[in-house]
């Protein structure tokens, strides 16, 4: 009994259904993946969810949504569900990743990687 | 006759005597003067007359005085007796007003049969016959008797409760465990996120019953909190275990925190008083849920927009929860449609809690519950059971070198709102600068990690600041650079990269 009470210790009181009101992934268009990266375009306002404001202030760096999702212990379609309403709030700012096909020539970067080296 | 047994007993018994020698004495002085006075032919007779007459008058006085003692006796006895009565009457009274509530009230409160009875032999008044008194005791003996058998009954019925709501706990508890690690597995599929989701809700759902039928019968509910858990986590805690959890709106929350012992018995009374708004108001309608400081803790109130009481089903309800803290029986529960209110009595009384039951200006219910201060805390709440709630802001320690946990959990609240404030002013530290510069708008990022790379060279001033604080944005400024280099957006891809930069400089400056 003593062990199950320690173990009941663990985590919070709150279940992830609440968090997200139910939702379980983001609105159809999403076009949020794991490697998305999201930057916040204004602070977080009073009254806020708590999550939400956590996003909104670690992202005045931009991070990919699996970044996110890894510092808040939420699973990754928690943090799309409230990422998706960042959006849509315009308090954030998403960019898709960038397709492989617009990707410069490697042979390019190194270069540059070389030249920046040797400055 | 009536005289005399009007007469005071002590002094009937001489007079009596007495009494029955003057009609005698009178009726021979008048046959002695009869005898006298008539002819002296007619004296014999008269004599005899007259003799005749004192000695029956004489024989019936005597035996009038006799039953006038033996009347004398009988009243006094018949008074004594009903004295007796009296007394025994009284007693009854007592037995049945006084003695056998207390004896039923003690041993409901647990105290032992024993005890009951040698306080209750003690106080026998005087004066009772040796049958009467043990009539009487056992009585009392058969009333305690039947009715500590019943609270026997009744024990062992709450502990099976208590012992079956326990069982279920821990199933819940596992299952809810294992599909939180379920939910972290699966989280990138949303169709199979939603039914976890859906299957985690009905679990909570049960977690609650099981924690109703806990309480019910005398125990806490089922979890254990160390540390305080913020207000807001509470809420919501509340909010995880009603079927209606979407209907319920969250507003402003004061920032403090439980203490963890009420940290469950909250969330389980919010849970019940939440279900109950949820239950009896329209599907449509919103439940409002916020919690404000009071001088006396924190009053956390809900509001439903449904059915409004009248105060005859107010007092019903507020008499529901008095009653619930004087104590519920078991056996009420299948009678007891709304279980809620009993609960919330019960863990009202047992943590301080104060319930009110109003009408809303929605219309609806307003039920408000004050958390007595000595339960809040206002010490920022750490650790896991801070949780994904409000300060789990990010890594302040560099996310590259410590794994993410630690990152969550060792960041104090406070320094998110401090980075969010300063970038306008700050004062960029030295090495912060050439950083900022043109690497924006060359777009490439290298140049951050040659800088990471050299640091522990010549960096020796601030070898913490360098380890330690740069590499944390640098993930995602690496990607935006590398991105908006790239793609080639210059002036629009530069404000986030910049704001990047000046995080990560306003980090650098942070001990």
């Amino acid at each position: 009994m003593r062990e199950g009470d320690q173990e009941w210790d663990e985590g919070s009181p709150e279940r992830l259904y609440v968090i997200t009101g139910g939702r379980s992934a983001s609105t159809a268009d999403s076009s949020l993946d794991l490697v998305t990266l999201i930057v916040a375009r204004s602070g977080p306002t009073a009254g806020m969810q708590p999550e939400a404001a956590s996003i909104l202030r670690m992202c005045h760096s931009p991070l990919s949504v699996a970044e996110v999702s890894a510092y808040l212990e939420l699973p990754m379609s928690v943090v799309t569900v409230l990422v998706d309403d960042l959006l849509a709030s315009g308090k954030m700012r998403s960019r898709a990743p960038v397709a492989a096909a617009q990707l410069p020539d490697t042979a390019l970067i190194e270069a540059v990687i070389h030249g920046l080296q040797r400055l | 006759m009536t005289r005399r047994a009007g007469s005071p007993p002590g002094g009937s018994r001489p007079a009596s005597a007495l009494v029955w020698v003057l009609p005698t004495a009178v009726t021979a002085v008048a046959a002695l003067a009869a005898t006298f006075l008539v002819a002296s032919d007619a004296r014999v007779p008269i004599a005899w007359i007259g003799l005749a007459a004192t000695v029956s008058v004489a024989v019936t006085a005597a035996e009038a005085a006799r039953r006038g003692r033996l009347a004398t006796a009988l009243r006094a006895e018949v008074q004594e007796r009903n004295a007796a009565l009296t007394r025994q009457e009284a007693e009854t009274a007592r037995l049945a007003q006084q003695q056998l509530p207390g004896v039923v009230r003690r041993l409901r409160q647990g105290d032992f049969p024993e005890d009951v009875l040698k306080d209750l032999s003690a106080d026998s008044p005087a004066g009772l016959t040796p049958e009467f008194r043990a009539a009487h005791q056992s009585v009392l003996h058969t009333v305690v008797d039947a009715v500590s058998a019943e609270e026997d009954l009744r024990d062992s019925a709450q502990r099976a409760f208590v012992n079956i709501s326990r069982r279920v706990q821990a199933i819940v508890h596992q299952q809810a465990s294992e599909l939180r690690g379920m939910e972290d597995r699966h989280g990138q599929s949303p169709a199979v996120f939603g039914d976890l989701l859906r299957l985690d809700h009905g679990t909570a759902l049960i977690g609650r019953l099981a924690d109703s039928i806990a309480v019910l019968g005398g125990a806490r509910p089922g979890r254990q909190w160390s540390r305080p858990v913020p207000l807001f986590s509470v809420l919501r805690g509340g909010m995880s275990r009603i079927i209606d959890y979407q209907r319920v709106e969250l507003h402003s929350v004061s920032e403090v925190a439980v203490v963890g012992p009420a940290v469950e018995p909250l969330i389980h009374a919010l849970a019940e008083l939440l279900d109950n708004a949820t239950r009896y108001s329209p599907p449509q309608t919103q439940v409002h849920l916020t919690a404000v400081d009071v001088q006396s803790g924190i009053a956390i109130e809900i509001e439903d927009g449904g059915v409004s009481l009248s105060e005859e089903a107010r007092a019903r309800a507020e008499r529901m929860l008095q009653q619930a803290q004087a104590g519920l029986d078991v056996n009420d529960l299948g009678e007891t449609p709304r279980l809620g209110l009993a609960v919330v009595g019960r863990l009202a009384q047992a943590y301080g809690f104060q319930v009110s039951l109003r009408t809303s200006a929605y219309g609806g219910v307003r039920a408000v519950l004050i958390v007595p201060q000595e339960l809040i805390t206002t010490a920022p709440a750490t650790g896991r059971a801070h949780g994904i709630g409000a300060s789990s802001g990010p890594r302040p320690t560099s996310p590259r070198r410590v794994p993410e946990k630690s990152a969550v959990t060792e960041q104090p609240a406070a320094e998110p709102t401090l980075r969010a404030v300063t970038p306008l002013d700050r004062p960029s530290g030295p090495e912060s600068i050439p950083e900022v510069t043109d690497r924006t708008l060359s777009g490439l990022p290298q140049r951050r990690r040659r800088n990471r790379v050299t640091t522990p060279a010549h960096h020796e001033p601030a070898p913490d600041e360098a380890k330690s604080e740069q590499p944390p944005v640098e993930p995602g400024m690496w990607m935006a650079a590398f991105q908006s280099g790239v793609t080639g957006e210059g002036a629009g891809q530069s404000s986030p990269a910049t704001s990047n930069r000046e995080a990560s400089s306003e980090k650098s400056e942070q001990p």
